[in-house]
């Protein structure tokens, strides 16, 4: 329904627009609201005061005559039209009107009866509507005698109706102004504080367009893990880019070699068997060329933002395997796992690195494999060990240090080996040939986990 | 022995049925998933050789599948990008070996015997039963010691029943694993061949390796050593 693509400084705006609104709206309607039913009071009152001067005004004879004063004290009710208008009834009979009153035929006809008020609204024929409040009073005389007489006073509605107009006129330049005020306030702070964001995006663009390697503004703290990530993933882009560059390179570098072997056999070679020896030596050694360049450039290498394997689950799965390809050696395998060992690397980097040195293990060993796996101040060490002859230190010293330019001469061995070595460097950890207490080989990686 | 191989690769495909057919094994190729997994679930098969990169349904796919109609004969991988992930992926759906693209034919060789051997119970390359001695890696068979010369079918009836030695063997089990799929086969022929091995194997009539269980089939009698 909402356009995914609108952009947030908007969306932040709409959003507070409509509260902004409904909140106004709603405290103007309670404040109107409260407005007119505190003014209703407030007339009632005021009837009920004029209702008290009359009375204080009036007098009665000893006849039962009501004599008013030619003048109120409330001057409007002296004044023709002047909205408030007195009127004294005896049953059906007007007594007395105040002089406010002349030509309006005010019949108002309530008789609610002694000390009691009665309030209404009333519409006249003329158009005209007043509040009106009846008052019963019973006077008596000298002698005893007791009179019947009504109150009323009432009070043109076009007053309450001219207050609450100007009330609301009032309340609605209030709220608008207030909410005017909010909604530009709000612009600005969206503005201010959307800025970073605008900044980044502007600064992501500039290594699209290639004018910077990675991102190098100054960032708000809520941004820093953002920022520090894609920073972390164009470093990691690059660190893979510059190894798909150095293995192809390493690659078409290292078959030269053989194919100047070939060649010159080719040419020279009398002897087809010898070239035929030749032949496969070298095709072996190019395909485990290839083989061992192409895994080092998919090999990941370390980067922050993967997820946690765990090597448990992949030892597991390694080794069932291994024990099903294996099933006739009955090889005893001994693990000693930590558990909950979990390892911020790339799954398919692991797999190649367990999976080379478990196969060696079992290729190599008589009939034991030791497996440790321990995780100590953020740092993995793995000791892997078996029961078979050993490779001779140097030859495996020269596998490990040599790294990329693994020796053929160690049979089996090298490429595994030559494989784990460039991932444990991808991952900045250090790789030991030991002797093994079993009296084979005994790996020990150690690689540090972030 | 009979063996199914699936490989998408032509050539390959076409060069290893052929060397494998050289070694006096029965096979059956075929180019792809679903065919292979037809043919896995029609024919019985004393090893399987299945590619995991296929076209229609992947080669981890046809292992799941076969493995779950409990299929239980051998299953041996091929894996041309040779990553742990797809082989432990592989063995874990139920092939019991990997061999990484491009090998050896002898390694092949060497792999499948050794599945078909583990198989059916035997731990040693040769199979020796008595004074009878059957090399599958170099296809011969001695008597005492004695080299024997045995025609292909006949090596591969003798092959068959001594990797099955002291079980009892159907005339049309027998047919099914020497004979590929689109080959003629007549049972009768299997009579001819047992009589003939039985004249090789027992010149002197005093062995009877092969003996005759009436409506049942054939047992090899002696006893694996």
């Amino acid at each position: 329904m909402i356009n995914p693509r609108l952009s947030l400084s908007n969306r932040l705006l709409i959003a507070v627009s409509v509260v902004l609104g409904a909140f106004l709206g709603l405290s103007a309607f309670s404040l109107n609201n409260a407005f007119k039913s505190s003014a209703e009071t407030a007339q009632k009152q005021r009837l009920h005061n004029y209702v008290l001067t009359i009375l204080t005004a009036a007098e009665l004879t000893d006849n039962g005559e009501l004599l008013m004063p030619a003048k109120l004290l409330e001057q409007k009710f002296s004044i023709p039209n002047s909205g408030l208008y007195a009127q004294i009834t005896s049953g059906d009979q007007i007594v007395w009107q105040s002089p406010s009153a002349i030509g309006l035929f005010l019949a108002l006809p309530f008789h609610p009866g002694p000390s009691v008020e009665e309030y209404s609204v009333i519409d006249l024929h003329n158009g005209m509507k007043l509040s009106n409040l009846a008052f019963g009073v019973l006077w008596e005389n000298d002698q005893g005698e007791q009179f019947d007489y009504t109150i009323n006073v009432a009070e043109d509605q076009l007053m309450l109706e001219a207050q609450t107009a100007n009330f609301q006129r009032n309340l609605w330049y209030w709220l608008g102004g207030t909410g005017l005020m909010l909604l530009i306030a709000q612009w600005l702070i969206l503005r201010w504080s959307l800025r970073p964001l605008t900044g980044a995006a502007k600064d992501l663009h500039a290594i699209e367009t290639g004018e910077h390697p990675r991102l190098t503004g100054e960032y708000p703290m809520e941004l820093q893990q953002l920022t520090q990530n894609i920073n972390n993933l164009l470093d990691h882009e690059q660190s893979r880019r510059t190894r798909y560059k150095n293995s192809l390179a390493d690659l078409a570098h290292s078959l030269k070699t053989p194919l100047a072997v070939l060649r010159s056999e080719l040419e020279n070679s009398h002897d087809l068997q010898a070239f035929k020896t030749t032949g496969q030596e070298q095709l072996q050694r190019i395909n485990q060329l290839v083989d061992y360049q192409l895994q080092r450039a998919a090999t990941e290498g370390k980067s922050n933002l993967l997820a946690p394997v765990s090597l448990g689950e992949i030892i597991h799965k390694i080794i069932a395997s291994l024990n099903k390809v294996y099933q006739q050696k009955q090889i005893h395998c001994q693990f000693e796992i930590e558990r909950d060992v979990f390892i911020h690397a790339d799954e398919g980097d692991m797999y190649e690195l367990l999976g080379n040195l478990l196969e060696n293990a079992y290729k190599y060993c008589r009939q034991r494999v030791n497996i440790v796996v321990q995780s100590q101040y953020q740092r993995i060490t793995l000791r892997i060990e078996d029961d078979g002859n050993g490779i001779p230190l140097l030859a495996g010293e020269d596998i490990i240090k040599r790294g990329r330019r693994f020796d053929t001469q160690v049979e089996g061995h090298g490429l595994g080996l030559a494989i784990v070595s460039d991932i444990v460097d991808a991952y900045e950890g250090s790789i030991a040939l030991e002797k093994s207490y079993l009296g084979g080989a005994c790996f020990i990686i150690e690689i540090p986990d972030q | 022995m009979r063996i199914l191989l699936i490989e998408d690769e032509t050539a390959l495909r076409e060069q290893t049925a052929q060397q494998l057919r050289s070694q006096n094994l029965t096979v059956d190729a075929v180019a792809d998933g679903e065919e292979g997994l037809f043919m896995g679930c029609e024919y019985p098969y004393d090893v399987a050789i299945i590619d995991l990169g296929l076209p229609k349904i992947s080669g981890i796919e046809v292992i799941r599948q076969l493995r779950e109609k409990s299929f239980k004969y051998p299953i041996l991988i091929l894996t041309a990008r040779g990553r742990w992930q797809d082989k432990v992926e592989g063995l874990e759906a139920g092939a019991d070996d990997y061999l990484v693209k491009p090998f050896h034919f002898e390694e092949l060789l060497a792999r499948l015997n050794a599945l078909a051997r583990r198989a059916s119970g035997w731990a040693n390359a040769t199979l020796i039963c008595g004074p009878i001695e059957l090399n599958p890696a170099s296809q011969q068979v001695f008597l005492d010691q004695k080299q024997v010369e045995l025609t292909a079918y006949e090596y591969r009836l003798l092959h068959f029943l001594m990797l099955h030695a002291g079980e009892v063997i159907s005339k049309t089990e027998l047919t099914d694993h020497i004979y590929e799929m689109d080959q003629d086969r007549d049972s009768n022929v299997i009579e001819v061949f047992v009589k003939r091995l039985r004249g090789k194997l027992d010149p002197n009539k005093n062995l009877n390796p092969i003996e005759t269980l009436r409506g049942r089939g054939y047992r090899l009698t002696l006893p694996r050593d």
